[in-house]
């Protein structure tokens, strides 16, 4: 019965698969992930997501920290973080990080998501908020529950803005198992994180949302902007599905939760 | 002067029951019929934004000194529906504006009615000559 | 008796009537459809009824019926042609109504961004108001009802400009008006909204304020009642084609013609054609109406896009409003020598 092995020619094929299997680098032997399908034949990506991390305070490694308000201690202190950025620094033109620097010593009274400001692209992402996908053919539109925030991406022939915005213009596209979006033409208001990091209105994004599992996405964009980066450089996290029963965004209009500081000022003073 | 948060809250929420976001008071309270103006002055930007569209304007007075005024105009996303752009009014465009001043003495004006110096009306005006609006 | 000539006229007269009923209303054709004629809206690819796209619900029909119309709900053909045309000249009569698009003295005028009166219109069902049947006007408001207002106006009575929590919601930003649900239009802009379908929800934004709805349609409940907001709490299903969205949970901060927080509302879409979606809303408050009642808007389909309407991030109104009544505080203080 194992005469079939001492055939010359069966034996040698035997080893060469021996070591054909042994010098395959593990990757390709785990096919990338495929995700479930939305109806129309794309990965479906219809859920209410959240990024896990404290990007939002700063993209940057760093360690804990006190934070502005003694009063609120711990509960507002800086937490740590490994940080998001492949590189592990931003990379600033010389005279933007004198800026940034500014920025992040004022970040109280300069930080646009203190006053309830549209976040911007890629930050409306890693807000410590969950956010809602809502996919069709033609467009998908994106709900941030932070200020009742929304974007709607373009699935159709890309087009142009005819002027700039907080959540900027996008245009998407899938590239296999990843929706592509292209976006362009924001304002300079916006901020990256609670650290300063900023951009001016040459601001230009691409994200990519990869499904890894069923109920995680994997996050990353490209950000280049030459008139604050001497490169483009990148982010990436990954996003988890919210999967309590019911899970639904809720109002949180905080515009209103920014007026005694925009304009308590302003209220008639009583003798 | 402390209010409990609960009352403050509670005695306002006011919103007008019949829809229309652009109340009369709203312009009322924030702009002076005492002080109607007419400002001539050259485009130093167009701030396409909302709530308000702001015209910012250079205004030269008689004594040489130049003011900037700040002219209020609606949304701009119905002119971009219509094709204008940033680029529709550019900086050093010469515009007259008929409005009042703001209620707080600022140099804010609402544009009530704004031509270039030949008389042709803001926007819909330029449409004829200069730009090629986007059909409805 | 010649029968066939008899025939032939009377074929010829009906003929006649026919294309005169059709008549050449053009650009405005009734929105509803023949009776027993339904037309089929498309489908998603996840077998919905396709209600996607940008719509326009923009007209000078008024809320409630003219006065002296009494319980006529629909013009005729005829009078609805003479309406449309006397638009195009410029006079909207009194059978409309502009709202905020009237001419305001201390506002920009419209013109210049855009609106031109001619181009406005009433309602293509026809209605003679927004609000259906014999009637056609608010019900009147219970004793609670008025007590309720009254005694909110009474405490903002003198504090008009105290501070921003006395002025209105729309000059916070934190709710304009035509973007509000239910939804009413106005007569100029700002009437946009775009909706999307995924699966098992809709989404429903609104240009103005950026104000965004997703609705859940799995059949899922309402959040508990001690959670209230601005927009209440909404979840939808599908009766055949039409989606039907209930709301409740509302604050009492959002009253609706002077209703309270146990406000009820329930809209209604139905793509009744490829370029129209009928929209009907009740409203219903025991603590402010005897009965629910309801309107019924077409929403025409519109070229967007939609553009981004921030309004918070870029709001003058109300800081400027506050600094002017400290202002003319301050003269005043002074003129009476303080």
């Amino acid at each position: 019965m194992r005469d079939w092995l001492k055939e010359p020619r069966i034996a040698s094929l035997a080893v060469a698969a021996c070591l054909a299997l042994l010098m395959m680098p593990a990757a390709a032997q785990t096919p990338p992930y495929r995700a479930a399908r939305a109806a129309d034949g794309k990965p479906n990506l219809n859920g209410i997501w959240q990024a896990l991390n404290s990007a939002d305070w700063d993209l940057e490694g760093h360690a804990a920290a006190k934070g502005p308000v003694p009063s609120l201690g711990a509960v507002f202190a800086v937490p740590p973080a490994l940080g998001v950025v492949e590189g592990d620094v931003i990379p600033y033109l010389p005279v933007a990080a004198a800026k940034k620097k500014a920025n992040q010593a004022a970040w109280m009274q300069l930080d646009p998501e203190v006053k309830c400001y549209m976040p911007g692209v890629p930050r409306a992402t890693y807000l410590p908020y969950p956010f809602q996908i809502l996919q069709s053919q033609k467009n998908i539109m994106i709900s941030y529950e932070f200020g009742n925030t929304v974007r709607v991406i373009n699935m159709e022939a890309p087009t142009k803005a005819p002027g700039d915005s907080w959540m900027g213009w996008s245009n998407g596209r899938w590239e296999g198992e990843t929706l592509v979006v292209d976006v362009t033409s924001f304002n300079e208001d916006t901020w990256f994180d609670r650290a300063g990091n900023f951009h001016s209105d040459a601001l230009h994004v691409v994200e990519r949302y990869t499904p890894r599992s069923a109920d995680t996405l994997n996050y990353e964009a490209t950000i280049e902007d030459p008139k604050v980066f001497s490169l483009p450089w990148k982010i990436s996290m990954p996003l988890y599905r919210r999967v309590e029963k019911n899970a639904r965004l809720l109002e949180f209009r905080c515009a209103e939760f920014a007026e005694e500081l925009l304009y308590g000022d302003l209220r008639k003073k009583t003798k | 002067m402390k209010i409990s948060l609960f009352v403050m809250i509670s005695s306002v929420g006011l919103l007008l029951a019949a829809g229309p976001a652009w109340a009369h008071h709203a312009f009322a309270a924030e702009f002076d019929q005492n002080k109607p103006l007419k400002l001539q002055g050259t485009v130093a930007k167009w701030e396409m934004t909302n709530p308000h569209s702001w015209i910012h304007i250079d205004v030269k007075k008689d004594d040489g000194s130049v003011v900037r005024w700040m002219i209020e105009g609606g949304s701009p996303n119905n002119l971009y529906r219509l094709g204008f752009t940033k680029e529709s009014l550019p900086p050093g465009t010469e515009i007259i504006v008929e409005g009042f001043q703001a209620k707080d003495k600022s140099t804010r004006a609402v544009g009530k009615n704004i031509t270039f110096t030949d008389g042709r009306t803001l926007f819909l005006g330029l449409s004829a000559t200069e730009s090629e609006p986007g059909k409805k | 008796m010649n029968y066939r000539l008899l025939a032939s006229t009377a074929l010829a007269a009906v003929v006649l009537v026919l294309l005169l009923a059709k008549g050449s209303v053009g650009q405005t054709a009734p929105a509803a459809a023949k009776p027993g004629k339904a037309w089929t809206p498309p489908r998603t690819p996840d077998g919905q009824p396709d209600l996607q796209g940008i719509w326009n619900n923009s007209t000078i029909t008024p809320l409630e019926r003219p006065k002296g119309l009494g319980a006529k709900e629909f013009y005729t053909e005829q009078e609805f042609v003479e309406l449309a045309k006397r638009v195009r000249q410029g006079d909207v009569g009194k059978e409309a109504d502009l709202g905020a698009a009237n001419p305001q003295a201390l506002r920009y005028d419209l013109s210049l961004y855009g609106f031109d009166v001619t181009k406005t219109s009433f309602a293509s069902n026809r209605r003679t108001s927004l609000i259906v049947g014999p009637e056609g006007v608010v019900p009147p408001m219970l004793p609670e009802a008025r007590k309720r207002n009254a005694d909110r106006a009474a405490k903002n009575k003198g504090h008009e400009f105290d501070s921003y929590e006395n002025r209105p919601l729309q000059e916070r930003c934190i709710l304009m008006g035509q973007e509000r649900i239910p939804m009413l239009p106005a007569a100029g802009e700002g009437n946009l909204l775009q909706i999307t379908q995924g699966q098992g929800w809709i989404g429903l934004l609104h240009e103005t304020n950026h104000d965004t709805r997703f609705i859940p349609t799995d059949g899922r409940p309402h959040i508990p009642q001690n959670i209230r907001q601005y927009q209440g709490d909404s979840v939808g299903h599908w009766e055949g084609n039409t989606l039907v969205i209930d709301t409740t949970n509302f604050t009492d901060l959002v009253p609706f013609r002077g209703s309270g927080e146990k406000l009820h509302l329930v809209e209604r879409f139905s793509r009744i054609a490829d370029d129209t979606i009928l929209y009907r809303f009740t409203v219903e408050d025991p603590t402010t109406w005897d009965r629910p009642w309801t309107v019924e808007i077409p929403m025409s389909q519109a070229k967007g896009p939609i553009y981004e309407w921030g309004c918070h991030e870029g709001n003058t109104m109300i800081s400027t409003i506050l600094r002017g009544a400290r202002v003319q505080e301050e003269e005043a203080a002074q003129k009476s020598g303080k």
